[in-house]
């Protein structure tokens, strides 16, 4: 028996030594730079300036004689498109957005979202079977599960992938059971999807602020915070 | 010996006969009495022996039952995405019969849209879900509303997840320990009719049916009744071999005495409807009634009903002989014989009994949660766990592990490996071609799908996970993203040369990059450098970034790798498994936030406690602009470039994105692609490497597509991030145009990196359709390409 015992551990030793490819959950690099913000380029006359110019790579790069005449300014050979340009009708592509009843942040979700961090109004106004689900999350919360309260939220979080209040939910579960960096990015994430909705993204402004507060991150709370009473 | 020497001692004296007897006799009473002594004390030993065995196997853990796995529970509500189909397939998999009115837990009524259904109930993590009847109405391939049996809206509800297998070591009993009130009340009295009818009387062994098989084994000349109890059984299985001696049988009988002194009638029976083995599944033996019910009829044990009891119960005598599935014709016969028996003795009337063996046997097909139905998932799970849990955790306790597994998805993978090797039939080599395929929603990073071999039952080499090759094109959107990360430099439209060019290593190696095709195509817009996968283009533009930083960008994304900054890479050179190509993926497909590839929500103990959770993490690692736009590109990939082929089996409707790879000499062919809700990488090749007959397009992208085909996600959501902005280009020279143009397109742009708006339509001077419009003929034999590129 240890003898069978001593072979099953080294064999699982083998096996997951062997497993280079099921590591996933040791991220192997973290960069934590600033907010990702919008709207950072405005030059577009240096982007024009550079058009032509390839040629910064030459001391790595041995150009081949015949290659020398192709590079002077040449429109691309096949538009955007490919093939199928012909008049704008049919060259404008068509967006197709997800009519998931359920995630769509669209019309028939509420407009008018979770008021600061401290109460959850808008909760009614959501569809059933995520209302549903954040309803027991709250209690399960209240009672002090933070970890079924988290399971259900992830619960609704399947069922509605894009639905901001369930990612500030669940920031605020992952906040109290101490996870002060995710529950930054699960705001974040949040934030991704709620525009339009500027209470919530005041809240998940709000609730970044605090995240990265217990993170030591003062400034950044700061501009967090600035950002919270922007949106309100 | 020394009685020997005095018997001879006592000879020669010979005093009187009589006293000499009296003598004798009470000599012999006194060996006599000694020798009992000496007996009873050797019985007593061996008592306090058998005894302390006894104890020790009843009070302390009876059985080590393997970790279970589990499906993910079906979720029910409003706006599901789930057609009828997948949803009675998945009942039927749970062992869900059909009645005229489903008003039992397991029972189901379909009535044309309409599915009215008695779920199970199960203990989750965070809380029970009730077992109740509801009913679904489905509307094309979603789910229209879903209600309480009376009608009342039902926000949400799940099934109980379908067992998937189990955690265990070689040559394995294998049980579902079920409790004597969970049990059907007929179980134990068919049970007793048939093996054991004095079981309520007898003290552990019944010297009336020890009798009766006497009279009947030497009546009939042949063993045909064993005498034994349920306690002399269940003795027998726990702590003895089955060899057929004396002293076996003595042994057994005082170890029943000792159980029944120390036990109740009860838990001897829980023990026996535990422990015995009912049947063979390759190297797992099936143990107990909860297992064997779920092991041959797919159902728990407390919704079997009379003709699925006796069949049980009947098996007892001889599980190999009267195996349902290998003899049913046997099988039936001694069924019905149980039946009879019911009735005999009034446990059943005649007319149950009569309805009952009108039944068929009812047995699924095979043991739908066999070791090896789903061996490449859970061998993923298994190792999940085992970075956790210690071995003899996972195969002892009987854990409850919930993972992400997606049965319906799994089956569709599957019918769409076997379609692709169908439509593949009679390439060269095809037969030599092995496959992997990872399926996980991006949204969530869970893995739903998995296939480790081209036959999916097989558990040997699990390729998903193993297989480390060459990734060849798949590498190219990290390069794009490098680019599109640095939006002052780089746009989507942005020219790019697709010029031959060779690069001087230090060590004076030259490398000379290739186009698939041979050619160069002179001056393209950055997008088709990526949509059209062109070498030369795409390796300048690596050699441009830097190396270096390439491959910090597929680490970015969640590739861990080792690979030199040669320049080579850029085109590829680089090996990966097929889940951790997903990984990478994963994060372009989720706007740039990356989330641990997960194939289990959470563990919890046999007896449901909460014991450990995998929770869902996410990290934003890029800018979900410069994601958008290298989504833009892979999407122009599948719309104008080298996936458009899977447009031929997927409608034009469904916005999807995605790259081909095809490593040095049609080695490795892979494809990952992915719409909003689910991302699928395939690779294909050789075990020993060898040269296939396939590219990514004609090989990997076949079988991703015939699986989106059926899997149907949703379309990618592209609603642009707010530093995006829509502006209108030129299809041809990239520059600002206007809406209403000829040859105006809208194309994404960072903010402040848009081209300036034109003015008006005029054409730039270099800009000659006559000359640049592809001809006809060309474009076919563009589409030609698409296939083998």
């Amino acid at each position: 028996m240890k003898k069978q015992a001593t072979v099953l551990v080294v064999l699982a030793v083998l096996l997951t030594g062997c497993a280079t490819g099921t590591q996933q959950r040791s991220i192997p690099i973290v960069e934590r730079g600033g907010p990702l913000t919008p709207g950072v380029m405005r030059d577009s006359q240096a982007r024009q300036a550079q058009f032509p110019q390839s040629e910064r790579i030459e001391a790595e790069i041995v150009t081949q004689n015949e290659v020398e005449t192709v590079r002077t300014y040449a429109v691309p050979h096949a538009p955007i498109g490919g093939i199928t340009v012909s008049s704008p009708e049919n060259a404008v592509p068509t967006y197709e957005d997800a009519t998931n009843p359920i995630s769509n942040t669209g019309a028939d979700m509420s407009r008018t979202p979770i008021g600061g961090q401290t109460s959850l109004a808008a909760d009614e106004q959501l569809a059933g079977p995520v209302l549903a689900l954040l309803t027991t999350a709250k209690q399960q919360q209240g009672g002090g599960d933070l970890n079924s309260a988290a399971s259900s939220l992830e619960r609704a979080q399947r069922i509605a992938p894009r639905e901001p209040q369930v990612f500030y939910r669940l920031a605020e579960v992952r906040l109290e059971q101490g996870d002060a960096a995710q529950a930054e990015q699960l705001a974040q994430q949040g934030l991704r999807y709620s525009d339009g909705r500027p209470t919530l993204q005041a809240g998940l402004w709000e609730l970044i602020a605090k995240a990265r507060a217990q993170q030591g991150n003062h400034t950044g709370a700061q501009e967090a915070q600035r950002r919270a009473r922007v949106h309100l | 010996m020394s009685r020997m020497s005095k018997k001879r001692n006592a000879k020669p004296t010979k005093k009187s006969a009589k006293q000499h007897h009296a003598k004798a006799s009470s000599r012999w009473w006194g060996l006599f009495i000694k020798l009992f002594m000496i007996a009873l004390v050797l019985l007593g030993g061996v008592l306090i022996y058998l005894d302390a065995i006894v104890q020790e196997k009843f009070s302390g853990k009876r059985w080590t039952v393997p970790a279970k796995v589990y499906a993910r529970p079906l979720e029910l509500f409003a706006g599901q995405k789930l057609s009828k189909d997948d949803f009675l397939v998945e009942l039927n998999a749970l062992g869900y019969r059909t009645e005229r009115a489903a008003n039992r837990p397991g029972g189901i009524s379909v009535n044309g849209n309409t599915v009215v259904l008695h779920t199970r109930g199960f203990q989750f993590y965070e809380g029970p879900e009730p077992a109740r009847a509801m009913q679904v109405r489905f509307s094309g391939n979603s789910i229209a509303s879903l209600a309480h049996a009376n009608g009342q809206p039902l926000a949400v509800a799940r099934l109980e997840p379908l067992l998937v297998g189990g955690l265990y070591p070689a040559h394995q009993e294998d049980r579902i320990l079920i409790r004597l009130d969970q049990v059907p009340e007929l179980l134990p009295k068919t049970l007793l009719a048939v093996e054991d009818r004095e079981f309520y009387k007898h003290h552990g062994v019944s010297p009336k049916s020890i009798a009766r098989a006497i009279w009947v084994n030497t009546t009939s000349g042949s063993v045909r009744q064993g005498g034994s109890t349920l306690t002399q059984q269940l003795v027998k299985n726990f702590f003895l071999t089955n060899e057929r001696t004396l002293t076996r049988k003595a042994t057994e009988a005082l170890m029943a005495i000792l159980v029944e002194l120390h036990y109740s009638k009860e838990e001897i029976l829980e023990a026996y409807l535990n422990e015995v083995f009912l049947g063979q599944d390759g190297q797992r033996a099936i143990h107990g009634f909860g297992l064997a019910s779920q092991y041959f009829f797919s159902q728990p044990l407390a919704e079997l009903q009379l003709h699925q009891v006796a069949l049980l119960v009947g098996m007892v005598k001889g599980p190999s002989y009267y195996n349902p599935r290998r003899h049913p014709e046997r099988a039936l016969q001694r069924r019905n014989l149980v039946i009879d028996l019911l009735v005999e003795q009034g446990v059943v009337d005649a007319e149950q009994a009569e309805t009952a063996k009108q039944r068929s046997l009812g047995i699924t097909k095979q043991g739908t949660l066999a070791n090896t139905t789903y061996p490449g998932f859970v061998d993923l799970v298994k190792r999940q766990l085992r970075e956790d849990y210690r071995e003899e955790d996972l195969t002892e306790e009987g854990l409850r592990i919930f993972t992400s597994f997606d049965p319906i998805l799994q089956r569709k993978a599957e019918a769409a490996q076997t379609k692709t090797y169908k439509e593949l039939a009679g390439r060269r080599g095809i037969n030599e071609v092995e496959s992997a395929m990872v399926v996980s929603n991006p949204e969530t990073g869970e893995v739903l799908a998995l296939l480790g071999s081209r036959s999916p039952r097989y558990a040997g080499f699990n390729r998903a996970l193993d297989a480390v090759r060459p990734i060849g094109s798949l590498i190219k959107p990290a390069i794009y993203l490098t680019a599109l990360e640095q939006p002052q430099q780089y746009s989507l439209t942005h020219y790019i040369q697709d010029a031959s060019f060779a690069v001087k290593s230090r060590s004076g190696q030259v490398w000379r990059p290739q186009n698939y095709d041979r050619k160069e195509h002179g001056t393209v817009f950055l997008y088709q450098g990526l949509a059209q996968s062109y070498n030369l283009s795409t390796a300048k533009l690596g050699m441009e970034l830097g190396v270096p930083r390439v491959l910090q960008t597929v680490r970015k994304l969640g590739a861990e790798h080792d690979w030199p900054a040669y320049p080579s890479m850029l085109l590829g050179a680089g090996s990966l498994s097929p889940i951790t190509v997903t990984g990478m993926y994963q994060t372009i497909a989720n706007g740039g936030f990356n989330t641990p590839l997960r194939a289990i929500r959470d563990v919890l103990t046999a007896d449901g406690e909460p014991l450990g959770r995998y929770q869902y993490s996410v990290e934003q690692r890029f800018d979900g602009g410069a994601i958008y736009l290298t989504q833009e590109a892979m999407r122009r990939a599948m719309t104008e470039g080298t996936g458009r082929s899977a447009y031929n089996r997927l409608p034009s409707s469904m916005v999807v994105a995605g790259k081909t790879g095809t490593s040095n000499d049609l080695r490795d062919s892979w494809f990952a692609g992915f719409g909003q809700d689910l991302l699928a990488v395939v690779w294909m090749g050789r075990d020993d490497n060898g040269q296939t007959s396939l590219t990514g397009a004609s090989g990997a992208l076949r079988l991703w597509a015939n699986f989106m085909q059926q899997a149907q996600p949703s379309s990618l959501n592209r609603t642009p991030p707010s530093n995006v902005v829509m502006a209108w280009v030129n299809a041809y020279s990239g520059e600002g145009s206007a809406q209403g143009c000829p040859g105006a397109v809208q194309m994404p742009y960072i903010r402040g990196s848009e081209p300036l708006p034109g003015e008006s339509c005029d054409e730039p001077e270099s800009f000659d359709p006559n000359k640049q419009l592809p001809a006809p003929v060309e474009s076919v034999k563009s589409w030609i390409r698409s296939w083998l590129n």
